[in-house]
């Protein structure tokens, strides 16, 4: 059990610490409230815009294959510490890892992930079909479960709609609605 | 050769799956031909597969051994074939009838909407029955035991539009059941003994049971054999079953499926000859009062196909008097004549039906002779088999079988002879009403005149033309004879014929097989010629697999010579005197006449179906009605407390379902929890 | 294919020999890669990516049933490079022309991570027949829903990778890579159609619970490791055999929470809770897989790690199985019957069949081993023609599942009704279909190995869940369908086949009524594909199936030898 020990201490100072530094900031620092300071960004600019701001999608897009990125390198660093005793062997199969990691980005590039251009059209589809009209492609999406008696009436609010619905693609759902 | 034998019920089962999955696509009357086809490729297999087991000499028993049904533990159920002289000889006859009727039937049913469905079931029954003649084992003779009753009931209710077809039907598959559960009881018991159902297995081991076992498993065997092959007191469904298309009646209720029970007990003989002295004695007497209560029927039926009915059922029974009697090859050997001259007969009066225009009550009938040549020689000559008049197949069989009762009680003997009687009378009361009586067609109209007159007038008010034809109508007493000539009704019968109406004789395709089967009713009874060792071919040729239900092994002795003579001599005069007598009777076509023969107690069938109705309305009713109330409060309350009970626990159990992510992820927690602490309490408890 | 093998095994050696022999201090021994055991996961696995890449590549050349073909086309491979496998693990010298090259008999491959054996090698070829029926389904599925792009066959074939991976794991952590392989891609298959938000539901559920038992396996997974000190099945197992453990404790907890893991995949009772949200909620062609594939890689799972690895231990997990056997069967057919939608209907019985499997497998038996191969062969296909109608039936929008939209069902579409009619009766265990088999065989392994009640509770359950199969046929076929529409307009709700969707439902149906009439070819391929653990190095002196170095599953002795600790 004692090898165990070290691992309790430090799981104890983890905690500890965490604790201490709320515990410091709420004693210590001073209680002054003011408008400025409950603004979002406190650098004396007055916000003109409500604060949970809609933003491209793409933002996650970025960050996420960043992360394929990170992970990357997580599993190099081993790999470079023991790079010379494994040799041909080691250099085969990180290239391959390295390959595989890769062909993700390649995925990504290839769907547009990092086209940044508004209305970039994603479908890869054909014409769906050329006799579709305004009222089928309503009735194409989520007309299921709805009465029948409703929909003469529900025609003529989402006509303006339906371009929108239309052809927008995937990356752009954030900003099209 | 004999490894073709899987081909023989294959092909009909290909032709079953082709006709269900195209016969729309294949149409009227392409798929008549296709299965026509099968059928008859089926019976050239049989034929070669005979001609094999033909040249193998020895004990003449191959068993195909196709493949294992689950093989788990000591229960394996093997699926395989056994030819044996026994069942090639089956299989030649129900393919060779089977292929004959197919092609009548291309002709009989040409004009029916669901045409294909007709042969899809056709060869679907036919795959059954020799699934139930071939197969090596109780269970495997048990699927097609219930494949035909299964077919049966599709092909009674075919026209199931009509009420009382799909009515027959019903009752033909319920009566059944009684049968079948005497059959499935015996395979039980059987299986608890040995360990197994193959034949080759238990039937010689069969001697080796205790006397009371083998009792229980003869009687219960009987028991299903009566339901199948229509004896009392389960008879009553098979006169019903003619409410299918003539075809099917020919083949399932006449030829093939109701002589399965005979089969049944003819392969089972090993378990007769083990149990105890009354059990042949009752297959014997039911046998033959069967035989004489049916006859006895068949005298005063009007409808051209129950005459026929009742006539089958008097004939099964005179099979199961022989295997009641020991006289095994007799029982094949009839039904081998039986089947010829009976498919012959109900064929023939297809035929005469479809002349008729769906005519089928014999007092609307007459001088068919001169109108359907072909089908009234066949007719004729097929009546002259069953009447047992000699040297026509009918003879040698019957007469077999009643040398063979006389030896077992010299009652038996009379009392089938009597009934020989019988038949020669009702069977020439037919063919006189039919074909040679005087022509009284046309005479439907009139009936149907009357029928529909009462609801005319209701319809039409004050109409005076209604008016008037019901009263012309009314004027009509009953049992006269009145035919209508352009609407209106002129007496006498000789000259009034409906100048519209002309009988017509049916297509080769449907009078081919009559005369096939004509020629084989003449001839079918060279089988076995009682005159030396050497003529009974049929005998020496079915010996091995018959030989177990001997006493001791050794064939009982038969009748002497003279006993032979005699009984051929006795024979030949009662159907003389029966033909003759009926044709005094009935030749003239004088309904008054002849309708002091037809009691009603018999036109009723001995009022047996409305007794059965009436204890079934009356006190049946009663104990059942209290018996529904013990099993709606005591069994249903427990079955649906269960059901309920399931459902509840169900729904409750449904509402755990909510849908809720962090509701699933804590039952998997106190799921893992579970499943931890039951390790644990393994750890704790040592 | 085979040139493709070539090609590896003359790069193998160049990479491995070469450079490690000049470096200086070698302190990590390379193993040594035996590829062709390798072929069925690398061409899966390789085929996705390159499916990927080229579609990445080279957008819109590629037709979309082109995918399918595709797809079908890689899955045949697999199976085909696992044939060759199937011959050598039974010591054939050859497989038709081919020489078969040794080592024979069953073996242990990259460093004792991989076994190959009979049980393996069949359920590859049962992942294989999965992955086409999927991709047969899915073709026109995908295209009538709008939903494009690679990216589901892409998923199929790595899930079915780390479906693969599980059957031949003789390795812990092995195990743990082929199950997140293949539950990662399951996750988004499940999440695919976009369109459809309770899709969206599924996929996220089943991400979040299947995140959650991962943890419980990983965790089990690493006690086990702590009580035995190595984490490979081989090591494990002859570690077992000399010494006792001393944390026996650590150690049973430790397989318990490996089960909760693996038993949450195949969806086992209590874990079974997602899976009637996510069994409707997904596209009816992944759940088709789910059932199928997922299920059998999640069996493959629980074999190798319980019955070979702590096959010692059979009377410590057999209790919980019993347990987990019995409450999946109960569950499975009562909360069943009482579903108004089809596909959670199926869910249910799915989990009931799941209850059937566990029961073959608690025996611990060869004949229990035998009945669950069966048992999941047979199940691959009804389950996947039963969803196949349901994907069928399902319509556009895949919303039409509930019980009263299959009323009037045989009229508008006999044929399918009549497909679909024979799928159900198999899953009820209707004589004379494979179900009846399956479900025979498994009751009997369980009987054999004592556990009567099991088996009683089995079949009393097969009674129960019968009514979940007669409410759906009665629906189709007793209850008329209600809407004049139907009559007038039959065309309208005639449902056009397709031909992919076609050609997998009549191999459906062939496999249901054919392995119900002929069980037994299947029968005794199941009872020849062993699951075996094989010590490396590979037995190459050996020249039979029984060479030396089996320390090989002695099933017999289960029962009958408590472990003493």
């Amino acid at each position: 059990m004692s090898s165990y020990l070290p691992v309790l201490v430090l799981f104890v100072l983890a905690v500890a610490f965490g604790l201490l530094s709320l515990l410091v900031s709420i004693t210590l620092s001073p209680k002054a409230r003011s408008q400025a300071k409950e603004a979002p960004y406190e650098c004396g600019i007055v916000p003109g815009r409500e604060a949970p701001e809609r933003f491209p999608v793409k933002f996650f897009l970025v960050a996420m294959i960043f992360i394929v990125f990170d992970i990357e390198i997580i599993f190099f660093f081993p790999w470079a510490v023991v790079f010379r005793e494994l040799g041909g062997y080691g250099l085969a199969v990180i290239g391959i890892f390295a390959a595989l990691v890769f062909e993700s980005f390649v995925y990504l590039i290839g769907n547009g992930a990092l086209e940044w251009g508004p209305r970039q059209r994603q479908r890869r589809a054909e014409i769906v079909s050329p006799d579709r009209t305004l009222t089928s492609t309503i009735r194409r999406v989520g007309a299921e479960g709805r009465p029948a008696a409703l929909e003469p009436a529900a025609l003529a609010p989402a006509a303006h709609h339906a371009p929108g619905h239309g052809d927008h693609g995937h990356g752009d759902h954030g900003a099209a609605a | 050769m004999l490894r073709l034998t899987w081909l023989i019920p294959a092909l009909p089962l290909l032709g079953f799956v082709l006709l269900a999955l195209f016969g729309k696509r294949l149409g009227n009357p392409f798929a008549g031909w296709v299965g026509t086809f099968f059928a008859t490729g089926s019976f050239v297999a049989a034929v070669l597969v005979f001609a094999g087991l033909y040249q193998a000499g020895g004990e003449r028993n191959f068993e195909q051994h196709l493949f294992t049904w689950l093989p788990a533990g000591d229960f394996s159920v093997d699926i395989g074939f056994l030819v044996d002289p026994l069942s090639a000889t089956m299989i030649l006859f129900v393919t060779g009838i089977a292929a004959l009727i197919h092609l009548y039937s291309i002709g009989y049913m040409h004009h029916d909407e669901n045409f294909p469905k007709f042969f899809a079931y056709l060869n679907l029954f036919v795959f059954s029955m020799l699934m139930l003649v071939l197969g090596n084992n109780l269970l495997l003779t048990f699927l097609g035991w219930e494949g035909v009753g299964a077919c049966s009931y599709f092909l009674i209710s075919f026209w199931f539009q009509k009420e009382a077809n799909a009515s027959a039907g019903k009752k033909a598959f319920i009566t059944n059941r009684v049968g079948d559960w005497g059959f499935m009881v015996a395979i039980f018991v059987v299986f608890l003994k040995f360990g197994s159902l193959n034949y080759s297995v238990i039937l010689p081991a069969a001697g080796g049971l205790a006397r009371t076992t083998a009792t229980f498993i003869a009687v219960m065997l009987f028991v299903g054999a009566c339901g199948k092959s229509a004896q009392i007191p389960l008879y009553i469904w098979l006169p019903d079953a003619m409410a299918g298309p003539t075809p099917v009646s020919a083949l399932i209720h006449a030829a093939t499926m109701v002589t399965a029970g005979v089969y049944l007990m003819v392969r089972c003989n090993a378990f007769i000859a083990a149990s105890a002295e009354w059990v042949s004695w009752l297959i014997a007497a039911v046998g033959c009062l069967t035989a004489f209560v049916a006859a006895m029927v068949g005298t005063s039926q009007y409808d051209i196909k129950k005459v026929l009915a009742y006539s089958t059922v008097s004939q099964l029974g005179y099979m199961f008097l022989a295997v009641g009697s020991g006289a095994y090859v007799a029982a094949i050997f009839h039904m081998i004549t039986h089947a010829f001259f009976k498919a012959c007969l109900f064929l023939g009066s297809g035929s005469v039906i479809h002349g008729m225009g769906d005519e089928q009550d014999m007092r609307f009938m007459g001088r068919l002779q001169r109108f359907l040549p072909i089908t009234s020689a066949t007719f004729i000559v097929a009546w002259l088999a069953i009447a047992g008049v000699p040297p026509f197949s009918g003879f040698w069989s019957k007469d077999e079988i009643l040398e063979f009762a006389y030896l077992k009680s010299p009652i038996l003997g009379f009392l089938g002879l009597v009934t020989a009687l019988i038949t020669a009378y009702y069977m020439t009361r037919q063919v006189t009403m039919v074909f040679w009586a005087p022509a009284r067609w046309g005479e439907h109209a009139v009936r149907e005149e009357v029928a529909l007159a009462p609801a005319a007038v209701v319809a039409a008010g004050e109409g005076e033309e209604a008016d008037a034809e019901a009263a012309a109508a009314a004027e009509v007493p009953a049992g006269e004879v009145v035919t209508l000539v352009n609407g209106l009704p002129v007496e006498g019968h000789e000259a009034v014929v409906d100048p519209h109406f002309h009988p017509h004789e049916s297509g080769p395709e449907m009078t081919i097989p009559l005369i096939v089967l004509a020629v084989l009713a003449v001839f079918g009874g060279f089988l076995n010629l009682p005159f030396t060792h050497g003529t009974e071919f049929l005998a020496s040729w079915l010996e091995p697999a018959v030989r177990l239900g001997y006493p001791g092994g050794l064939e009982p002795e038969g009748p002497s010579p003279l006993l032979k003579v005699l009984f051929a001599a006795m024979s030949t005069l009662v159907a003389a005197a029966g033909i003759a007598y009926a044709r005094s009777v009935f030749k003239d076509g004088d309904r008054a006449k002849a309708a002091r023969f037809e009691p009603a107690l018999l036109q009723d069938a001995w009022r047996y179906d409305r007794a059965v109705t009436a204890f079934m309305g009356g006190p049946g009713r009663r104990i059942f009605d209290g018996l529904a109330w013990f099993d709606r409060t005591v069994v249903d309350g427990a079955v649906n407390g269960t059901g309920v009970l399931i459902r509840s626990v169900g729904r409750g159990a449904r509402r755990i379902q909510s849908g809720y992510v962090r509701s699933y992820a804590l039952g998997v927690a106190v799921g893992a929890v579970v499943v931890v602490v039951l390790m644990a309490v393994r750890v704790l408890s040592f | 294919m085979s040139s493709l093998a070539a090609v590896l095994a003359q790069a193998a050696p160049g990479l491995t020999a070469g450079p490690a022999a000049a470096a200086p201090t070698p302190t990590i021994t390379v193993p040594d890669i035996e590829w062709t055991a390798l072929l069925p996961i690398l061409v899966l696995g390789l085929g996705a990516v390159l499916l990927l890449t080229l579609t990445s590549l080279a957008r819109g050349t590629v037709t979309r049933s082109g995918y399918a073909i595709y797809t079908v086309l890689v899955a045949t491979g697999a199976m085909a490079t696992a044939a060759p496998l199937w011959g050598r693990v039974h010591a054939w010298d050859h497989l038709g022309k081919w020489e078969l090259s040794p080592p024979y008999g069953p073996f242990s491959a990259v460093a004792g991570a991989i076994g190959v054996d009979g049980f393996s090698v069949f359920i590859t070829l049962l992942i294989g027949v999965a992955v086409i029926l999927g991709a047969l389904l899915a073709d026109d599925y995908l295209r009538r829903e709008g939903i494009d792009g690679p990216e589901y066959y892409v998923l199929l074939l790595l899930s079915a990778t780390g479906g693969v991976i599980m059957a031949m794991a003789n390795d812990l952590i092995v195990l743990f890579l082929g199950l997140e392989t293949l539950s990662i891609a399951v996750y988004v298959l499940a999440a695919i159609h976009l369109k459809r938000v309770q899709s969206q539901e599924a996929g996220l559920k089943y991400f979040v619970l299947g995140g959650f038992s991962s943890a419980f396996f990983l965790y089990g997974v690493a006690m086990v490791y702590g009580a035995t000190g190595s984490t490979n099945l081989v090591q494990i197992k002859d570690l077992l055999a000399v010494k006792v453990p001393t944390h026996n404790a650590l150690l049973l907890i430790g397989l318990g929470l490996m089960l909760v893991g693996l038993g949450f995949k195949v969806a086992a009772v209590p874990f079974h809770s997602w899976s009637p949200d996510v069994y409707d909620g997904a596209p009816s062609p992944v759940a088709a897989f789910m059932a199928s594939g997922v299920k059998a890689a999640g069996f493959a799972g629980l074999t190798r790690a319980f019955l070979l690895g702590f096959g010692q231990f059979a009377s410590d997990w057999q209790p919980v199985l019993y347990f987990l056997a019995a409450a999946s069967m109960l569950v499975g057919a009562i909360v069943g019957i009482t579903q108004t939608n089809v596909k959670r209907a199926l869910a249910y019985s799915s989990i009931n069949h799941a209850g059937f499997m566990l029961m073959a497998l608690q025996a611990a038996s060869p004949k229990g081993v035998t009945g669950l191969l069966f048992y999941l062969a047979t199940y691959t296909f009804m389950t996947v023609g039963s969803f196949g109608i349901a994907t069928l039936a399902g319509r556009t929008g895949d919303g039409h599942h509930d019980l009263a939209d299959y009323r009037g069902f045989s009229r508008t579409n006999p044929a399918l009704a009549g497909l679909f009619v024979l799928f159900l009766l198999g899953q009820s265990g209707f004589p004379l279909t494979s179900g009846f088999v399956a479900k025979f065989g498994s009751i009997a392994a369980a009987v054999d190995a004592g556990s009567w009640h099991l088996a009683v509770i089995g079949m009393v359950s097969a009674a129960i869940s019968a009514f979940i199969y007669l409410r759906i046929i009665v629906a189709m076929y007793m209850a008329e369908s209600d809407t004049e529409a139907a009559e007038k307009a039959p065309k309208a709700a005639r449902i056009k086949v397709p031909f992919g969707a076609g050609l997998a439902l009549v191999a459906c149906a062939l496999a249901t009524i054919g392995f119900g009439i002929l069980p037994n070819g299947l029968n005794r391929v199941a009872g020849e594909a062993e699951p075996v653990l094989v010590k490396e190095p590979v037995p190459a002196a050996a020249s039979g199936a029984d060479g030396a170095g089996l320390t090989g599953l002695d099933l017999t002795t289960i029962p009958t030898t408590p472990t003493t600790r």
